[in-house]
């Protein structure tokens, strides 16, 4: 088995870092992409470490991070520091042979190195070209420094989630950065489309912030098309009851049901023993009553067993997971969700599937996170065809090289 | 000719020629009309192809989603069907009853966007390389697939809501229909990839591709379950905008309004602790990294919080910016269509129901700048295009 060949003979340069770049590039890459990682070893992707010390890089600590390790599988991977001449015409080979660049600097690093669109342009004029910033290309913010955490809150999402009492909720670490991620995909795709049936490239951006006004929408349409904010309800619902995350048996175990029509009620109601309390417009008034009931009887039940004994009587309802859970989620690995392979320093990883697939299995992954400047030799001299002699001396001038370097 | 004038001339022609939107020659048809499929068909309409809704005789559930447009009567009054349905056809047809009508429908198509309901073979007779996208809550395999699906389950299920709220419990489901969303721009990249691949002569004939709206939203907490499976620890909820390894992190209210805060290297935590005065805490060791400062939390937040409270939330975003600290409003729903960089982006268009009331919805987050998509427009009427569609 091996991945896809969907994107075979797509060539893309992924000078991204972080999160969202990089599964932007990640999508190509399952999809049969020859996906390149252009890192350096000064300026290494951020997501191996932001705390970079001699002694964590003596220990390989560049090569241990999950978060890394998860969105690059399926890439080569290449070190040219960029601020140098030679570098930078190694990257504009690339760039030449290629069909799509990938970044997600700070706006102006690019165009501080002299690797902008307009001069990337110049190595070849139909490629596809996406930056993706938080904030976008242009605008006031286009130079603001942002997390994926700060696209959510700038994203005013924050406003719609939690009870009203609280503060604005942010419901992720960084948000931002997988809906950035997913939407960079899709921007891909659809100039990919574009290029094949034109043959003419582009310039794309896009940004976070507003990559997450659709998850959003329901509160943003609240707003623009009836004029009132959204309320915010905590987990309850202004047209269904029950509707919650609900204690059961053990420490920090929950179980959100949600019930949606008065046949699922009456199922729920005989399943739990459960007071008459009305239908659903009495339920709603009546809805602390109803999360009490409810949660008296999920208190006493296993909530993985209770999800599937509800979900058996058509009621909608599902066990609140933890990171652990979902590495032995029963119904991800009936499904081969996850591919363990062994990756250099860590052993043994666990790798998500893409989430379309084909047929019962999912796509296939040819090989787990490239370790830093793995692929230099391979990439330089195969595509670049630089002899072995040529090679050593760029890792001799430290251009190339396996490992990171403090600045 | 001068090169100056060629350049000229080069920008000329491109502008005149007014190239096609990128999608321009797909044909789509949406057999679901759920919010998913919805969304999907709205990225492909939004650049071009031509997206053909296939509706029961009530109308895509998609038309009984709150919110309602007001004075608006059912079935055109929801604005989240008209956000998604712009630039796309309605036809109304009892698919199941009328097989032959349906085949017909989807001659030529490129793509089928289905919940399940159909089979490829339901449209391949006219539609040979035709790709039937099916999105479902949890996959057409597994112990989960015949599970009634929702946000809450599905963010449940994926890891989403386990660490959201306040520490005691009951962990918080963010609102809204986020989770359809993010199933349904996932299935658009391997959808698209898949029509790409077989006009690229990378793959041929009718297939089925199925997405998982709950695999596509593990892409928020996959790391999570890799950190999970190698440390064998659960990890604990924090509380409210408390989120390892990542601290200080969190919105703060101000003067103003709220802000939103992320100091995650040394030397963001160095330049935010001058922005805020509080420099005393700027080089202690146990703060240079993220999580020594998260165990700290007692100490530091109520110093934040008093640090900030009587400032200007977007005083303190402009000055921190300038120190390079990621510091950014966080603007209510009202205050999101005034927001400058929102206002400098168009980052929000016109939308219009069937029947011309019309409201702001956000453009598509990403702009091809040669074949730029559409942002808004109106939603067809139910069975506006029958006549025209139907034989």
């Amino acid at each position: 088995m091996s991945r896809p060949g969907l994107l075979d003979g797509v060539r893309v340069v992924d000078l991204s870092m972080g999160w969202a770049g990089p599964l932007a590039a990640r999508h190509l890459a399952d999809m049969g992409a020859d996906v390149i990682k252009v890192e350096g070893c000064v300026r290494f992707d951020w997501w191996r470490g932001w705390e970079a010390t001699q002694e964590w890089i003596n220990e390989g600590g560049a090569e241990k991070s999950s978060a890394f390790n998860m969105v690059n599988r399926n890439k080569r991977d290449v070190t040219l520091d960029l601020s140098t001449e030679r570098g930078s015409e190694l990257l504009k080979g690339l760039v030449a042979i290629s069909d799509v660049v990938v970044e997600n600097y700070s706006s102006a690093v690019l165009t501080k190195l002299g690797l902008h669109y307009e001069v990337l342009k110049e190595a070849n004029p139909e490629i596809i070209m996406i930056s993706m910033p938080a904030f976008g290309t242009d605008g006031p913010w286009q130079g603001y420094r942002a997390y994926g955490s700060t696209v959510e809150q700038a994203s005013g999402l924050p406003h719609l989630s939690g009870n009203a009492d609280d503060p604005p909720t942010m419901v992720h670490v960084a948000l931002g950065d997988a809906v950035g991620g997913i939407t960079g995909g899709a921007a891909l795709m659809t100039a990919l489309r574009n290029r094949h049936r034109t043959g003419r490239g582009q310039y794309l951006d896009l940004s976070q912030s507003q990559g997450l006004f659709p998850v959003g929408i329901q509160g943003i349409l609240t707003q623009s098309a009836t004029g009132k904010p959204p309320a915010r309800l905590g987990n309850r619902s202004a047209r269904f009851a029950p509707r919650g995350v609900y204690p059961c048996v053990g420490d920090d175990e929950w179980i959100a049901i949600e019930v949606r029509s008065e046949t699922e009620w009456r199922a729920l109601k005989d399943f739990a023993d459960l007071p008459d309390l009305g239908p659903v417009e009495e339920r709603l008034r009546r809805v602390d009553e109803v999360d009490l009931a409810v949660a008296a009887f999920t208190r006493g039940q296993v909530a993985e067993v209770l999800m599937f004994e509800l979900q058996a009587l058509g009621i909608r309802a599902g066990h609140v997971a933890s990171g652990l859970e979902l590495a032995s989620d029963p119904h991800l690995s009936a499904r081969s969700f996850w591919k363990l392979m062994e990756r250099e320093y860590v052993g043994e990883l666990p790798h998500p599937a893409a989430p379309y697939r084909q047929g019962d299995e999912p796509f296939d992954i040819d090989r787990p996170a490239p370790t830093l400047g793995e692929h230099n030799r391979e990439v330089l001299s195969q595509l670049l065809q630089l002899t072995d002699a040529e090679i050593d001396d760029l890792e001799a001038e430290g251009i190339i090289g396996n490992k990171p370097r403090l600045e | 000719m001068s090169v100056a004038a060629e350049a000229a001339a080069d920008a000329a022609a491109e502008t005149a020629a007014e190239p096609d939107a990128a999608l321009v020659g797909i044909k789509v048809l949406d057999v679901a009309g759920t919010i998913a499929t919805g969304y999907c068909g709205k990225l492909f309409a939004d650049h071009g192809a031509d997206v053909i809704n296939v509706e029961p005789p009530g109308g895509f559930e998609t038309r009984r989603e709150p919110p309602f447009v007001p004075r608006v009567d059912a079935p055109e009054n929801s604005a989240l069907h008209a956000y998604l349905n712009t630039s796309k056809s309605s036809v109304v047809l009892d698919a199941e009853a009328n097989p032959r009508e349906l085949k017909e429908l989807a001659r030529g198509a490129q793509v089928v966007l289905d919940d399940g309901s159909f089979e490829v073979a339901d449209f391949a007779d006219l539609a040979p390389d035709v790709v039937v996208s099916t999105i479902t809550w949890f996959g057409r395999t597994g112990p989960y697939a015949e599970f009634q699906g929702a946000g809450a389950v599905c963010w449940a299920l994926a890891g989403l809501v386990r660490n959201v709220g306040p520490a005691e419990g009951p962990p918080i489901i963010a609102a809204g229909c986020g989770a359809e969303i993010v199933g349904g721009l996932t299935a658009y990249i391997g959808t698209l990839g898949q029509v790409v691949a077989r006009e690229m002569g990378n793959a041929s004939g009718p297939a089925r591709l199925d997405t998982s709206i709950l695999e596509a939203n593990l892409c928020f907490t996959e790391v999570g379950g890799v950190g999970g499976y190698r440390s064998g620890h659960r990890g604990r909820r924090l509380g409210i905008n408390r989120f390892a390894p990542t601290y200080p992190l969190g919105v703060y209210a101000c003067a103003d309004g709220w802000l939103g805060v992320t100091a995650l290297t040394p030397s963001q935590w160095k330049s935010f602790c001058t922005l805020l005065d509080m420099e005393e805490y700027a080089d202690v060791p146990q703060y240079q990294t993220a999580i020594g400062r998260l165990y700290d939390y007692d100490v530091l937040e109520p110093v934040i919080k008093e640090q900030v409270k009587d400032r200007s939330s977007w005083e303190l975003v402009r000055r921190g910016q300038d120190m390079r600290i990621p510091l950014a409003p966080v603007p209510t729903m009202e205050e999101l269509f005034v927001t400058d960089q929102y206002v400098a982006r168009d980052a929000f268009g016109e939308v219009a129901t069937a029947t011309g009331q019309t409201f702001k919805a956000p453009s598509t987050p990403f702009r091809l700048f040669k074949t730029p998509g559409a942002s808004g427009g109106r939603a067809a009427r139910l069975g506006e295009m029958n006549a025209e569609l139907l034989t």
